[in-house]
């Protein structure tokens, strides 16, 4: 538990920098080798979203970084299933393949993180 | 008046304290990440709904395909950046942060 650390994203895309930011913090805590769990849930599961382009906002699609976050060290994703279906999507909707939690199961994951780090 | 909505439904309550004020027939334009709620298929379905029964509904093209939000609500009336300039000649704004 002392050195697990959980980042739980829980902001749509482009609309704040929230999530851009989680993203360079999750590559950082995977360079330097710590043991982290990834949880998208509420708005958060949107930065996993297919299909993104930011083109005309000027910004790099964010959602197709996370399957790269892997080369870093950073393999365990997960996303909260109901927040996926209140936004009418399935995990086939998303860019990557990730396991799903319910509500339980990530209360457990975070109750067993030594660091829990909000976006 | 044109309201002016950029929050996510499922997040914040802007788009339904916003249908509580907006006059009947006022046009609701929804961008940055208050176009989630133009997506079909949401639990925020039933207030887009609402919104549309009363209200013409633009939602702003640019933050759609940002968002990769692509099914959208019937009559949701999608426009781009000189849509947006038309609607913003035409109307006084009111921006429900």
């Amino acid at each position: 538990m002392g050195n697990t650390v959980a980042v739980i994203m829980r902001r749509a895309p482009y609309g704040s920098v929230y999530s851009a930011e989680g993203f360079r913090s999750i590559m950082g805590i995977g360079v330097f080798e710590m043991d982290i769990s990834v949880v998208f849930i509420d708005d958060g599961v949107y930065v996993l979203a297919q299909g993104q382009d930011p083109a005309a906002l000027d910004m790099k699609p964010l959602g197709d970084g996370f399957p790269m976050l892997e080369d870093f060290g950073v393999s365990k994703f997960y996303v909260h299933d109901q927040s996926l279906t209140e936004r009418g999507l399935a995990p086939e909707d998303l860019v990557m393949d990730v396991e799903m939690l319910d509500s339980a199961d990530v209360a457990s994951l975070l109750e067993n993180s030594g660091i829990v780090l909000p976006f | 008046m044109l309201y002016m909505v950029n929050k996510s439904p499922l997040m914040f309550s802007n788009l339904a304290t916003l249908l509580r004020v907006a006059p009947h027939s006022s046009p609701i334009l929804l961008y940055e990440d208050g176009v989630y709620a133009a997506a079909q298929g949401t639990a925020a379905e039933d207030l887009v709904q609402q919104a549309l029964s009363s209200h013409p509904v633009y939602a702003l093209q640019a933050d759609l395909d940002a968002r990769g939000v692509k099914t959208l609500v019937d009559g949701i009336r999608v426009i781009d950046y000189d849509g947006f300039v038309e609607l913003v000649e035409h109307d006084h704004v009111v921006p429900w942060l």
